[in-house]
Parts: structure tokens; C-alpha cells; sequence
């Protein structure tokens, strides 16, 4: 519980991490409002969800921020390892508290995109993708320990990989980790079950590797 | 400025992070050309590409990852810690050991960015278009010299325009995610253009009309006046980047 509890005050005091979550807010906002406003003459798409396509950003920021902060100058990780050695319960805790900082504003940047346009009944399944990708981009930043080149790797692979492949009729697109909206069953389950396999190898390498 | 120059150049290719740039933006747009060679002949049989002169240099837009990531790392790795025992230690100390003149330093630092991007887009155009030359020859008339000539420096001028917001922000995350984001098929900038006609004059917009001819833009901009307010941004962007570079402490 003290575990969680150190955790939980390391998350919610870096000024990084409010600093992306109100902008991924804002930016969500602003989206949303250009929807609605595109909307009227020529429909762009499906307006509940398309902003978040873009401020999922925002999340996997979020995720590499929070992950790659024990890494930077300073070394914090050596502190966090000295009064909790246990490498593999400490992984747990913070994918555990990490998830719970994010959920709140996983469902407000949610409800701020899905609402508007008339789209309750997804934000539940949004907030849920939301969370996950944050969890997927820190597991992914713990195994490459520095923010910039994990936000390279991540943002490539959702914005610049995924639409290509997704653009080519069948193939692997269909089981990225970015295809929820797309096809519910399948994509919930690939966001799922991408999202474990990260946690599993960064919980892999964090256990075996030096810090 | 040759030594300087030359300091600058071996700092970014010996950079891990700027070879993934360089790697990744010279090899995606040829990649795409070949994967999609099947669905792009279907397509010609067809009848649905109705500008078939823009083929090769479309694809190459899928690359500009590359400048992007060379243009923010150039910074960026200047203000990262070296070492996570020596906090407050960065490269940029060095740097500024070396040469105390910073404006000089930014002009360096420039230079070099600008002949390896360049020298990118020249690669990745000659790659893309030959490889669509090879593919769809019969069909797609080969690209005139000045829009290859537009292409590479809407690659140079966006390689810059990161450079330059890194220079203000101090920090990769932020330009990244704001370039690649906006990379995206669908662009941020190309929804705005569907609210505002003023979106049209921003620079992703407005530097693509210097090359690709058939697409739905609103405002139609001759390519001479694309890569003018294109390099207005940029310089801009630059000039606020290199006072406050000049102005704040390191």
C-alpha cells in the first residue's frame, strides 16, 4: 500500500504528465468542436471517435512520460529500487497506479469527444482503449528507457505505420493495437492483448536488466 | 564555419536516434511505391487515378518522418542529459565551450541539418519516382525537374520547421508529437482547411501545393507562392528560435 502510495504522489507531482493531460484535453476539445462544426456541409467521418484518433497522442505521451521519467538525469530509478527492491510487485503497482491516474482523464477527454456528437454508448469502450494505450506506450518506454526515441517507435506506429496498413485491403492491419474503433471484437481484443504482451516483456526486461 | 560545420555534421550522424530518421524517411516512400504497385496498377487500368503525374510524388509524403525526427533531434539532443549520474549535464555545455558565438553555432547547426536532409530527399525522391518510373513508366509521364525540385525542399523546409519549434520548446516530445500527429493521412491542417479557407496558408498545406497539382485543396496556390509562404514560416519560426536561443540562458 505505501508502495502505491509513493507511486501514486510521484505521478501526480510530475508537471510533465498534468501538462499533457490538459493539453490532450484541450486538444480533444478543439477537435471535437471542428467535427461538429465540418459536419454540417461535408461529413468528415465518424465525429464521436475521430478526435480521439488524433489525441491518443496525448495518451501514448502520457505513458512514455510517466514510464521515462525514473530514467531520467538524476537516475530516480536507483531511489525507487532502494526502498522497494522487489522489481516485479513494484512493476505491477505501477502499471496498476498509472492506470488509475489516467482513467479519469481517459473519461473526461472521452466524454469530451463522444458526447457532443451523439456517441454515449462508446465512451465507456474509449475510456477503456484510452487507458490501455497509456499503459502500452509506458510499457514500451520502460523496455527503451528514454522518452524521445520511445515517442518515435509509438507515434510512427500509430500515425504513420498503421493508417498505411490499414489503407491495403486485409493483411495484418486488422490486429495492430489502434484498431478498436474499427472493428469492435477484434480490436478490443488486439488493444488487449498488445497491451499485455508490452507489460509482460518491460515486466521481463525490468526484472533481468541493470537499472 | 567549414570546421564548424563539420562539428555539427559528425554530432548528428552520430546520433543513434537521427539514423532511425534517416533510415526510416529515405526507405518507407520507396517501400509504399513497391507494396502498393498492385492496387496502383488496378487502379490505372481502371480508370480511377485521374492525375496519374502526381503518383510518385505523393507517395513520397508517407517519408517526411525522417526530416521531422533529424530536425527535432538536432536540438533536442543538445538539452537531454548525457548521463543519469551527472544531472544538469548536457551537451550543450560542450557545445558552447566550443564555440561561445552562439548565433555562428545556429548557423553551423543549420547548415549541417540542411545538407544531410537534403541530401535525404534527394535519395528518397530519386528512389521513389525511379521505382515508379520502373513500375508504372507506361502510364505516369516522368515528374518535371522543378516539382522533384519542390519536393526536396518542402523535405529541407520541414526538416527546418522542427528544427525550429524544438529550438523554442527545448523538448523533443512536443514538436514530435505535433508533426507526426499532423503527418497523419488525414492532417490536422487538412481538417482545418475544411473550417476555414485561412487553413490553407498553413505550412504542411500550403509547401505540399509546391509539388502535388490534383488534390482537394480549397485555395489554389501557384507553386512559386507555396514555397514562398512556406519558407515565411519557416524563417519566422527560425528567426524567434535563434533570439531566444541567443537570449536564454543554456
Amino acid at each position: 500500500m505505501n508502495v502505491a502510495r509513493a507511486e501514486l504522489r510521484k505521478l501526480l507531482t510530475l508537471p510533465s504528465l498534468r501538462l499533457t493531460a490538459l493539453l490532450t484535453w484541450a486538444a480533444t476539445l478543439l477537435l471535437a468542436y471542428a467535427y461538429a462544426y465540418a459536419d454540417r456541409d461535408a461529413p468528415l467521418g465518424d465525429a464521436a471517435l475521430a478526435p480521439l484518433g488524433y489525441t491518443q497522442a496525448g495518451f501514448l505521451v502520457l505513458g512514455v512520460l510517466a514510464a521515462a521519467s525514473e530514467y531520467e538525469e538524476g537516475g530516480q530509478i536507483h531511489t525507487t529500487l532502494l526502498a522497494m527492491p522487489r522489481r516485479l510487485p513494484l512493476h505491477v503497482v505501477k502499471a496498476l497506479t498509472l492506470g488509475a491516474v489516467t482513467l479519469p482523464v481517459a473519461a473526461v477527454t472521452a466524454a469530451t469527444s463522444t458526447l457532443p456528437a451523439g456517441g454515449a454508448t462508446w465512451t465507456p469502450a474509449a475510456t477503456a482503449y484510452l487507458t490501455l494505450t497509456t499503459l502500452l506506450a509506458a510499457a514500451v518506454a520502460g523496455v527503451v528507457r528514454r522518452a524521445v526515441p520511445a515517442a518515435i517507435l509509438l507515434l510512427g506506429l500509430y500515425f504513420i505505420v498503421g493508417p498505411l496498413l490499414r489503407a491495403r485491403p486485409g493483411g495484418i492491419a486488422a490486429y495492430l493495437p489502434d484498431t478498436a474503433a474499427l472493428d469492435p471484437p477484434r480490436g478490443a481484443a488486439a488493444t488487449v492483448a498488445w497491451t499485455a504482451a508490452a507489460l509482460a516483456l518491460a515486466a521481463l526486461t525490468f526484472h533481468r536488466r541493470d537499472a | 564555419m567549414v570546421s564548424r560545420v563539420r562539428a555539427e555534421l559528425r554530432k548528428l550522424l552520430g546520433l543513434p536516434t537521427a539514423w532511425v530518421g534517416l533510415v526510416l524517411g529515405t526507405l518507407t516512400a520507396p517501400a509504399i511505391v513497391l507494396l502498393n504497385a498492385p492496387y496502383t496498377r488496378r487502379a490505372i487500368a481502371a480508370g480511377t487515378l485521374t492525375d496519374t503525374s502526381d503518383l510518385g510524388l505523393r507517395d513520397l509524403g508517407v517519408g517526411l518522418i525522417g526530416p521531422m525526427v533529424l530536425g527535432v533531434i538536432a536540438v533536442s539532443s543538445e538539452y537531454t542529459s548525457t548521463s543519469q549520474h551527472a544531472p544538469g549535464a548536457r551537451q550543450l555545455t560542450a557545445t558552447l565551450t566550443a564555440v561561445p558565438d552562439r548565433l555562428r553555432l545556429l548557423v553551423a547547426k543549420t547548415a549541417a541539418l540542411v545538407l544531410v536532409v537534403a541530401a535525404q530527399a534527394a535519395v528518397a525522391a530519386t528512389a521513389t519516382l525511379g521505382l515508379t518510373q520502373v513500375l508504372h513508366g507506361d502510364h505516369v509521364p516522368a515528374p518535371a525537374p522543378a516539382r522533384v525540385a519542390g519536393a526536396i525542399l518542402y523535405w529541407t523546409l520541414t526538416a527546418l520547421l522542427a528544427y525550429a519549434i524544438t529550438l523554442i520548446t527545448r523538448n523533443g516530445i512536443v514538436p514530435l508529437t505535433l508533426l507526426v500527429i499532423n503527418s497523419t493521412v488525414v492532417s490536422v491542417s487538412y481538417l482545418l482547411t475544411k473550417i476555414t479557407d485561412l487553413a490553407s496558408y498553413l505550412p504542411d498545406i500550403v509547401g505540399a501545393q509546391m509539388f502535388i497539382r490534383d488534390a482537394d485543396f480549397p485555395v489554389e496556390i501557384a507553386p512559386l507562392t507555396a514555397g514562398l509562404v512556406m519558407t515565411a514560416w519557416v524563417a519566422v519560426l527560425l528567426a524567434i528560435g535563434a533570439v531566444l536561443f541567443q537570449r536564454r540562458d543554456a
